[in-house]
């Protein structure tokens, strides 16, 4: 402390800081390529997957709407957080963003999606609904779409001796529905998302 | 319009006072702004000078989702602030409450509800020079023509 | 004749020295500090309760917004609590890269904690130095996350994106400049007058005092407390072998000593972290399951717990989260502001101590 003025004249005497005191401009506003932008789309086909809005932290971030091009996820702006997330969970490769897609294929990284559907037997009525109105089980019995009897067992959901079960839970597109059409909560879809290493495996 | 009022236009568009207000945010965006005055954005080579004193504001930045604490009081807040003024929403919160918007939160946004917004920032948080940006664009208009609106 | 009156001062909620709406109500003798008390409540925004029945990749993002200030540690301390809980193994590379990234953090959000008190105690120009500073840290931020503050890098099983080599080199540069700048502003607070005279003796906290209010972080190591810190328990941390920073001071000045030194004392784990980081896969998969557990780690400001409660789907079903900070504005509070001889140094010593009101109130 005896010269304490010191370090402030070495400051004030080093030639960086004089370079910079005359010379030195504010750097130009530019917004670097690795910053994560709003997403946009890299113009690749959309198969309304809809695995960006499942990943999707923030609420009402994402939409895919019908287009007269066909279906096309739209980002809203001031519900969008910028993560990233439906960039790196869409299989087609829709979205892009900063440099998230260059990463995951130099990295072969990506996020996958499985699901999982809970039944509650002790609420499950046997009702149906649920079966009937998954559209995974639609496509597979034509059946079911208006209220049949399930002829096979390669249904998704069916419904046998007063319950509901859940035959194939790889069919799943995790879309919901049943959730929404059950009168009694008793199924529950969940979404489970990983982040993993390596190839996609071809379906 | 008289040459007086467009020298006084261009002059005061020059010389903005800038207040932030956090109702409720992350602080994310509440460094950014921070980061504005950084010597890497240096707003006040704009000629605008952030510091949080409202009664001396032109431009107000809301930041956060609008909580129960801030009821009555940022719109006390807003009658402080002397005439022109305007209110810029940063970052996603002040715009749709962002990710807290969901059941059982306790924040009511959009804060356009509670006082007038005049532009927005998404984002979340948005970059210092987005936030910049925006604070540029809406600068001119503050004071543009007060005298005439006035009368 | 000179008379002195009580008066209850309040400062805030809207303060410039304050970057968050905190109000803090002193009770005064003249110019004297009798008593403080802090009055919270302007920013609960009820995230927990937001977060209960939501799965790892909305809670992840709702964590990281408890405090944006430091938000990579709060993403960390919940991703490592679910792997912990569920066992999900994480690649070695990723577990550097984590580390890279929280001291990245960890310095930004010292240095903004330095800056807001220089500025506090209208040193400016030190003030801007510091912030300037601070961009080169944001710059390594973004160039490995993609994002200036809400990173979310870190995912179960591993981080998002990898380092490439040419971004240690620019990382490893870049180091190099904030080494030097920061040590240099750092030989300058240490020998600046007027620093010393806002700053030395000023907010004593003393250990015994810094026990009782159970302070955390560096304003607990800066009353001769190292054992606070957190990451000596980490394993990474333990591999990489690095010694925590203490001063025995305990007033403002000792405050900002430490975090100046612990800013260097992460760049030396980044590079250490760099000179060991091996080659190979940065994910290696897992979904959280069922189970329940505390873990906690060490924020830049202090220790940082989370309580979580998870079902079988991995749903958050129950979550409860101990910011450090609140510890901190108590310890503040009760003991530092107490008997500061004049207010003008009330609201240097409030933000001193770091507190963060965001994730107080969460
Ligand atoms: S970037 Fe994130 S918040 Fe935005 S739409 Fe994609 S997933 Fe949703
Ligand atoms: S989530 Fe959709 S696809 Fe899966 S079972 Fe329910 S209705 Fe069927
Ligand atoms: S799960 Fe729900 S919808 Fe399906 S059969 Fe049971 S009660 Fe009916
Ligand atoms: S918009 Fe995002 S970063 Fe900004 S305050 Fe809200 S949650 Fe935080």
């Amino acid at each position: 402390m005896a010269f304490p003025i010191i370090p402030y004249i070495q400051e004030v005497t080093r030639l960086e800081w004089l370079r910079k005191f005359f010379f030195v401009k504010t750097a130009p506003l530019l917004t670097p390529p690795y910053f994560r932008g709003f997403p946009e789309l890299t113009g690749k086909t959309c198969t309304h997957a809809l695995f960006c809005m499942m990943a999707c932290p923030a609420p009402g971030a994402i939409d895919v709407i019908r287009t007269p091009g066909g279906w096309q996820p739209r980002i809203h702006m001031g519900h969008c957080i910028r993560c990233g997330l439906c960039v790196e969970a869409c299989p087609n490769g829709v979205l892009t963003s900063g440099r998230i897609l260059e990463s995951m294929f130099y990295d072969n990284t990506r996020l996958s999606f499985s699901f999982r559907i809970d039944v509650n037997t002790d609420l499950c009525m046997g009702c149906g609904n649920c079966a009937v109105a998954c559209p995974v089980n639609k496509l597979i019995d034509a059946q079911m779409s208006h209220g049949g009897r399930a002829s096979t067992d390669e249904l998704l959901l069916k419904v046998s001796e007063g319950k509901c079960h859940v035959l194939h839970v790889e069919k799943c597109t995790g879309c919901k529905t049943c959730e929404n059409h059950c009168p009694n909560e008793a199924i529950r879809v969940s979404r489970l998302l990983e982040a993993v290493h390596g190839q996609e495996e071809e379906v | 319009m008289s040459i007086l009022q467009s020298v006084k236009n261009l002059v005061r568009s020059k010389s903005i006072h800038v207040a932030y207000v956090d109702v409720g945010s992350c602080n994310g965006c509440d460094i950014e702004v921070l980061a504005c005055l950084s010597p890497r954005y240096d707003i006040e080579q704009y000629g605008i000078y952030v510091h949080n004193n409202p009664r001396e504001a032109d431009i107000l930045l809301v930041i956060g989702a609008y909580t129960p604490g801030w009821e009555e009081k940022l719109h006390t807040l807003w009658e402080k602030i002397p005439d022109p003024k305007v209110a810029i929403a940063v970052g996603n919160c002040p715009i749709s409450g962002c990710l807290f918007n969901r059941p059982h939160t306790l924040v009511d946004p959009p804060v356009s509800k509670h006082i007038p917004i005049a532009a927005e920032v998404p984002g979340c948080p948005p970059r210092p020079t987005e936030i910049l940006a925006a604070v540029l664009s809406v600068a001119p208009l503050v004071f543009k023509d007060y005298e005439v609106a006035k009368r | 004749m000179k008379r002195t009156v009580d008066v209850s001062v309040p400062i805030g909620p809207i303060h410039p020295c304050f970057k968050e709406p905190a109000r803090v109500k002193c009770e005064t003798k003249g110019e004297f500090v009798i008593s403080a008390e802090v009055e919270l409540g302007y920013m609960k925004k009820g995230i927990e309760r937001i977060m209960r029945g939501r799965p790892w990749q909305e809670v992840m993002f709702l964590a990281e917004r408890v405090c944006g200030i430091c938000s990579v540690i709060h993403n960390m301390v919940f991703i490592e609590a679910l792997e912990q809980m569920s066992t999900i193994a994480v690649p070695e590379r990723a577990a550097l890269l984590r580390v890279i990234v929280n001291e990245l953090d960890r310095m930004q959000s010292h240095i903004l904690a330095n800056f807001s008190y220089c500025y506090t105690i209208e040193h400016e120009t030190l003030a801007m130095y510091l912030l300037d500073v601070r961009e080169h840290v944001m710059d390594e931020l973004e160039r490995i996350t993609g994002a200036r503050v809400t990173c979310a890098y870190i995912v179960p099983g591993g981080v998002r994106f990898d380092l490439r080599s040419e971004d240690v080199l620019h990382l490893r540069a870049n180091l190099a400049v904030i080494e030097e700048e920061v040590t240099r502003y750092m030989h300058m607070f240490e020998g600046g007058p007027l620093i010393a005279l806002r700053s030395r003796e000023i907010g004593v906290l003393s250990r015994g005092a810094a026990l009782e209010a159970h302070a955390v972080g560096p304003t607990a190591r800066a009353s001769g407390m190292p054992e606070t810190d957190r990451r000596i328990h980490h394993p990474t941390y333990k591999k990489l072998g690095f010694s925590p920073v203490s001063r025995t001071e305990g007033d403002n000045y000792a405050r900002i000593m430490v975090r100046f030194q612990e800013v260097l004392e992460s760049i030396s784990i980044i590079r250490k972290c760099l000179d060991t980081l091996p080659e190979g896969p940065i994910r290696g998969g897992g979904i959280p399951g069922a189970g329940e557990i505390a873990y906690s780690g060490e924020a830049p400001r202090g220790e940082l717990s989370y309580f979580i409660k998870t079902d079988a789907a991995g749903r958050v079903v129950d979550i409860s989260i101990q910011t450090p900070s609140i510890m901190n504005i108590e310890a503040c509070c009760h003991y530092m502001l107490k008997g500061v001889s004049s207010l003008a140094d009330v609201p240097s010593t409030f933000v001193s101590a770091d507190p963060c009101i965001a994730c107080t109130e969460r």
